[in-house]
């Protein structure tokens, strides 16, 4: 049990606080010049693998990302905050835009297996996707038990006791390892990175792999047709008195 | 911001291998009328908070403005020798509970950073210590650390990794296994240093990086020490909790 060897998968995507443009052609929104950072589940499941290992239950971590080039980076903010290595999946231009979740669970589970991990932890979600399907298609590959979004992991004799939130509450189950586990967003509060070790992160390793090292064809079933801003919010008005307001609420037909 | 580069070409297999030394620790980004103790000592804190209290540094700690800035914004490249590196808090920690190891010995620190080590062996009564790190700006910074700690040292920024060394007693290195490639130049200069002078002892500190457990010289050590890393440490390197001091002893492992 002490001797875990997490894969953690780590996405680059587009930073939360930044206003998201559509493209004109309705093809996908824009990217280019655009500031990203590490998914923001994707932080959780790196901090949670972090304090595991600070816990000494595990041993080692790896960061995975699939993408660009720039992917890098996110790997580079993965192993400040504590990974002992990683490794990038190559995948640009057109393959990256088609690239979904089962491509990605499709290499992390081959990953898995030839890294010889004993957890998989993942962020339950993307926050560009949305797609929410990464962790448990990896587990199913695997064959694997999954505890999906997870607001506790504890150890418990030779399991894992995950605390899991459901609509309505938590659910606690614990999973026989190897396991997959998708990190909530209140399983942790992820650290920062500060320049010590930052500086100290710079000298790690990052192995470079393509996927068709791991067999897999990118090619896609899916098509996306096309995206669209949300609808704009239509003009509010203002009232002066409860009575107005009544009065207006009346008018329109709502009470 | 100050960017300076320098570029030279490397010619004779000693100058490559010096150029891989140096793209391993960094170059200096700093201009040439740089001001190496004006910088010093408006960015760091002298501090005795670390493993090793009896020996004062000059630090960049969580009260220094650039404890908190990103790699770009560092005016130096790599200011290696502003952290305390957990592995050489533990060798510098095993030096001075066991100064016999060093007593009227001549010690060579290599990859010295702040220094510690080194002083801590001039203080335990080293007959001779060099500090010897390739970075001008920590040459500068162990100058003033000796001088804190009022000890003689000696002070070289040559390469001296793969040369064949045979004056010294004792050789430290502390946390030099940080990056894979470089693990595997030291590990060879090991092997050359026992040629060179078989009575030499050789010292290692290592706080578990992934590039020194799994790195095959790791056999030919045998552990000495080992110590629970501090909490401030603890913070500075994510993940890590521990740290071995490790002697290089290739007889015995093959007894």
């Amino acid at each position: 049990m002490a001797n875990l060897r997490i894969l953690v998968g780590v996405k680059r995507v587009i930073d939360y606080a930044v206003k998201i443009r559509v493209k004109p052609d309705n093809s996908g929104v824009v990217t280019d010049g655009v500031k990203h950072s590490m998914n923001p589940f994707c932080e959780i499941a790196m901090e949670e693998a972090v304090r595991l290992k600070e816990k000494k239950l595990a041993k080692e971590i790896i960061a995975v990302s699939c993408g660009p080039t720039q992917a890098q980076e996110t790997i580079r903010t993965a192993l400040a905050m504590g990974a002992d290595r990683g490794i990038h999946v190559e995948v640009s231009g057109k393959d990256y835009e088609n690239m979904t979740p089962l491509h990605v669970s499709k290499i992390l589970a081959k990953l898995a297996q030839e890294q010889e991990a004993n957890l998989v932890i993942l962020g339950k979600q993307s926050i560009d996707g949305d797609n929410n399907q990464t962790g448990q298609m990896t587990a199913a590959l695997l064959d694997w038990p999954q505890a999906t979004f997870a607001s506790e992991v504890t150890k418990e004799n030779e399991h894992l006791k995950v605390v899991r939130e459901i609509d309505g509450g938590l659910e606690t189950v614990t999973v026989t390892l190897p396991a997959v586990i998708t990190a909530d967003l209140r399983l942790n509060e992820p650290r920062y990175a500060t320049l010590p070790n930052i500086m100290k992160a710079k000298k790690k390793k990052i192995a470079k792999h393509k996927a068709s090292d791991f067999g897999v064809d990118l090619g896609s079933s899916v098509e996306v047709v096309s995206v669209e801003d949300p609808p704009v919010r239509q003009a509010g008005q203002k009232v002066e008195s409860t009575e107005e307001l009544v009065a207006k609420l009346k008018e329109s037909g709502v009470i | 911001m100050l960017k300076y580069k320098m570029y030279f070409k490397p010619k004779t297999l000693y100058q490559r291998l010096n150029s891989l030394f140096r793209s391993c620790h960094g170059e200096s980004r700093e201009k040439p009328s740089f001001d190496r103790i004006r910088f010093i000592q408006e960015n760091t804190e002298i501090s005795t908070n670390h493993m090793t209290p009896e020996i004062k540094l000059h630090l960049i700690t969580p009260r220094c403005a650039l404890w908190d800035s990103t790699a770009d914004q560092c005016p130096v490249s790599d200011p290696f020798w502003a952290f305390y590196w957990p592995g050489g808090q533990v060798l510098t920690r095993y030096i001075l509970d066991h100064g016999i190891v060093v007593k009227d010995k001549s010690v060579l620190d290599v990859g010295s950073g702040c220094g510690a080590s080194a002083i801590a062996a001039a203080m335990t009564g080293a007959r001779r210590v060099l500090a010897n790190d390739i970075d001008p700006v920590a040459a500068t910074a162990v100058k003033m650390n000796a001088k804190l700690n009022s000890v003689n040292l000696e002070i070289s920024t040559d390469n001296l990794i793969g040369q064949r060394l045979h004056q010294w007693d004792v050789i430290f290195l502390g946390d030099m296994f940080y990056d894979e490639e470089f693990a595997s130049t030291i590990s060879d200069w090991l092997k050359t240093l026992r040629q060179s002078n078989s009575s030499c002892q050789i010292l290692i500190g290592d706080p578990g990086r992934f590039s020194f457990e799994e790195h095959p010289a790791k056999s030919l050590l045998h552990k000495v020490a080992e110590y629970e890393l501090d909490e401030v440490c603890r913070r500075e390197n994510n993940g890590l909790t521990l740290g071995g001091v490790w002697s290089y002893d290739p007889s015995r492992t093959t007894k």
